[in-house]
């Protein structure tokens, strides 16, 4: 072969400047990698979890039962501009979406079925029409809201604390709570696999659940509650509460779902070694579904929304009588496309709330699971799960004055409260032998051989100061403990006091140390009892002295050993 | 040259084409500068760009559309930086794009195969034409719980997933790239001696390679439309759970720009299928 004059460099030298080249960007990629591809944020987060208790500005003035708020509404909500956005004509229909709920029952049995007619309760004595429409996934339902096509949106009220942010940068969207539906009472649940028996044992385990819904609210405050980093935890999500179900059927390696009924209870009977864990007929007080209304048609037809709150009222008058309920379960079949049967299965999943209990969520400042109490909480938990930039504040959304009207004309005096769940009571031997759902425990720094939660502090004659507190945090360390007993309305807690040990061998008396204990877990119990209007049965208290070291491993940390557990557990199996 | 249409006796084959066909402003099959083509391209969008300020301009409660429904370009714009860094973009979008090569390279170990098969042999394609039919007609997210069933709730079920919707796509496509092959080829393969498997494998094959290369490149967007349904369980990672999210949470922002954004991806890697069918078969491009 002839050599060939060449220009330029060889095959070898192209194949060394391309892979310099590669390398450059390589390199360049690899310096420059937090800005090209940054990791994200959310996840992963320790949680503080001693902020946790600070939701709530204290209110160390405390032990009152009742106390309303003072303000009105409107001074509070932001003020609604433009031109209402909203369709509206003579026939004066409100389209109220709904999903497949039975929460929705006072409406349907008010509305007499879903299509709007002129012999339903709002039409005879409100003046305008309802046509409920099945709107089951909440994307959707936002979505129509925003866009005026209804002036209504379902929820409950942790999704309200996602939607709103979006929703108010028009203020003609804003949306406005104006009533509880309902407690969910057993419609939402936890199933776990294996050997776990309590919130604490899920460390390190897999979860799934439908992200940015009332499973995600669920699960991340019961883990929080019990002291569990979410963080330490792993989290799969997905689009819908059914797929978790199913994803947790099929995937065995995941070890805990939230989901809904009837999937929750139907797992553990398919499925072998599963179980629930726990469910909102416990934590009865969680997950508040609710309805809120435009702000632009609130803002123009108070007396519409006003008939809407009315109506439901009058709804739940209507389902008390046996015959009604049954047409209103028939009326709901037919409006969601199934068996009549089927919608009466579901009766248990929801708690109906009434006048009384509106009246308790919306008006009662010191109702431990009120509205601003469940808004703070779920604005906590998602903002330290990262899933929130702008929270909302409470009072932007909800607004009292239709539930104030109706308590001062007294139209619904006649319905009293009845999610006030009864206690029978019960030893803590008996009561203990169970395992408990979880466990929170708390340090109340209580002043030597005082039981007093709130004693004052003392000078150095050891006389008390007036108007100090010896530990300033108890007001907000109750809260804590109000919220997640509020929550659980319906379980039973025992309250266990701890001391030190330093005092061990140095002539003390254990009856005596146990004493003082028990005293202390009797003093938090009522101090609870005072402030939240608790029923006293409910708790039960132990006293455990020195003997129980909080952490086994180093006995001997008193500043740990100083504590009182909170348990919740499932009320007793009638 | 004459014009509009004299009445004549000459043969209509023979008839010049009137002049008309050559001049004005749409013609049929013009020849077009790439200048032209671009800038014409970019009509259409600039149009929905106006469009889109248009109806998104003023205070939020002027606007003809809600921001809470539609944002304005700016706010999309304005709202990439938390979409790069607080999402992690770059990161979600790889995992997508993975995912998206991943489910479609095990498809084509299915329907490459399978078309071949069906495009050359009668009985095959007779077996099987049914049950593509059936998948053509199949609403693809009921098969979500079902892989979900089979394949977990981890990496495999997604790759599986988009697999069984680019098979369902690519198969039928296939056959028809075979089919396209002139009979007049397989004659002359077999006055040539040709056995069957040469005629499938010299003949039919490499004939058909520039349109199975065309349907390969038009199926491959398909799986950037199913990414959304693959990504609804396990929501973790990957551009749709970024969608899912924006849905429920907000912004409304980062919906649009990942739209925009796997518009852009798709539009780039179908560039590059362009060019590596330019680069395999540039017999293709030649003029006809």
């Amino acid at each position: 072969m002839e050599e060939q004059p060449k220009v330029g460099p060889t095959v070898l030298g192209k194949l060394v400047l391309f892979l310099f080249v590669l390398a450059c960007i390589a390199g360049a990629a690899y310096y420059f990698r937090d800005l090209l591809a940054p990791g994200g944020r959310g996840g992963g987060k320790q949680v503080d979890l001693d902020e946790f208790r600070k939701v709530e500005a204290p209110d160390t003035k405390g032990i009152t039962t009742v106390s309303e708020y003072k303000y009105v509404p409107g001074e509070k909500l932001p003020p609604v501009k433009g031109v209402s956005a909203y369709k509206w004509d003579a026939q004066k229909v409100v389209s109220f979406p709904i999903n497949v709920w039975i929460g929705w029952l006072p409406i349907v049995a008010a509305n007499g079925g879903f299509a709007p007619n002129a012999d339903s309760i709002f039409a005879k004595k409100y003046g305008f029409k309802v046509n409920l429409k099945l709107i089951d996934d909440p994307v959707v339902a936002r979505d129509a809201f925003a866009a005026g096509e209804s002036h209504v949106l379902w929820g409950t009220l942790d999704m309200m604390v996602l939607f709103a942010p979006d929703l108010m940068k028009d203020s003609r969207s804003a949306p406005r709570v104006f009533q509880q539906v309902d407690w969910s009472s057993g419609g939402d649940g936890i199933v776990v696999r294996g050997a776990i028996a309590s919130v604490a044992d899920l460390k390190g385990k897999t979860i799934v659940y439908a992200q940015n819904s009332p499973s995600q609210y669920f699960i991340n405050n019961l883990l929080l509650n019990a002291g569990v980093q979410p963080s330490s935890v792993k989290h799969k999500f997905t689009a819908t509460a059914f797929e978790a179900a199913a994803a947790f059927v099929a995937d065995k390696s995941i070890d805990a779902c939230v989901s809904w009924a009837p999937d929750i209870y139907n797992i553990p009977e398919k499925v072998k070694g599963t179980r629930i864990l726990t469910t909102t007929a416990e934590a009865n007080k969680l997950i508040a579904d609710v309805w809120a209304a435009r702000a632009d048609f609130a803002k123009d037809h108070p007396d519409v929304v006003k008939g809407l709150v009315a109506g439901i009222f009058d709804g739940m008058d209507r389902l008390k009588d046996a015959t009604q309920r049954e047409k209103a379960y028939q009326w709901m079949a037919e409006g969601y496309g199934m068996q009549a049967d089927e919608v009466r299965a579901m009766a248990q999943d929801a708690h109906s709330t009434n006048f009384a209990e509106n009246k308790a969520f919306f008006v009662n400042a010191n109702d431990p699971a009120n509205f601003e109490r469940t808004w703070k909480n779920v604005t906590f938990v998602y903002r330290e799960l990262g899933l929130l930039d702008t929270p909302v504040r409470f009072d932007e959304v909800m607004d009292f004055s239709v539930i104030q009207e109706l308590d001062k004309s007294g139209s619904f005096a006649h319905q009293k409260d009845e999610s006030r769940a009864t206690f029978t009571p019960t030893s803590y031997k008996k009561m203990s032998a169970e395992s408990p759902i979880l466990t929170q425990t708390i340090r109340i720094n209580f002043y030597p051989n005082s039981a007093n939660v709130f004693e004052p502090q003392h000078d150095e004659s050891g006389k008390a100061v007036a108007n100090t507190l010896y530990d300033p945090s108890v007001a907000a360390t109750l809260e804590k403990v109000a919220r997640l007993v509020g929550q659980y309305e319906r379980a039973v807690v025992a309250v266990v006091g701890h001391t030190d040990s330093s005092m061990k061998g140095k002539g003390t008396r254990f009856e005596d140390v146990k004493a003082l204990s028990t005293d202390r877990a009797e003093a938090v119990k009522q101090a609870l009892v005072k402030k939240y209007n608790f029923d006293p049965n409910k708790f039960t208290v132990e006293g455990k002295g020195w003997d129980d070291p909080a952490d086994a491993d180093d006995p001997m940390n008193q500043a740990l050993n100083r504590r009182v557990e909170i348990s919740v557990y499932p009320p007793e199996a009638k | 040259m004459t014009t509009g249409a004299p009445a004549g006796g000459s043969p209509p084959a023979r008839r010049e084409p009137p002049a008309s066909v050559h001049t004005g402003l749409l013609r049929i099959r013009e020849e077009l500068p790439a200048w032209q083509a671009w800038l014409l391209g970019l009509v259409p969008v600039a149009l929905l760009l106006l469009a889109w300020v248009f109806v998104t301009s003023g205070a939020a409660e002027e606007r003809v559309i809600s921001p809470t429904i539609l944002p304005s370009p700016s706010e999309v714009v304005a709202s990439f930086p938390l979409l790069w860094f607080d999402r992690a973009l770059t990161r979600n979008l790889a995992v997508s794009f993975l995912r998206v090569v991943e489910g479609f390279l095990l498809a084509l170990v299915v329907s490459f195969p399978l078309g071949l098969l069906m495009g050359s042999f009668t009985k095959v394609k007779a077996a099987f034409t049914p049950l593509t039919i059936f998948g053509a007609y199949l609403p693809i997210p009921t098969l979500v719980p079902l892989t979900l069933s089979l394949f977990g709730t981890a990496e495999l079920q997604k790759v599986m997933f988009l697999a069984l919707a680019f098979s369902i796509y690519l198969v039928p496509l296939f056959v028809a790239a075979v089919d396209a092959v002139d009979d007049t080829y397989l004659k002359t393969a077999y006055t040539l001696g040709a056995t069957k498997g040469q005629a499938v494998s010299r003949v039919l094959l490499p004939i058909s390679w520039p349109e199975i290369w065309q349907a390969m490149r038009m199926g491959f967007g398909v799986g950037w439309s199913y990414i959304l349904l693959a990504e609804m369980v396990d929501v973790g990672r990957g551009i749709g759970g970024i969608i899912i999210t924006s849905q429920r949470r907000g912004p409304r922002e980062h919906i649009y720009l990942v739209l925009v954004i796997i518009v852009v991806v798709a539009f780039l890697t179908d560039k590059l299928w362009a060019v590596a069918g330019r680069w395999l078969f540039p017999y293709r491009e030649a003029k006809r």
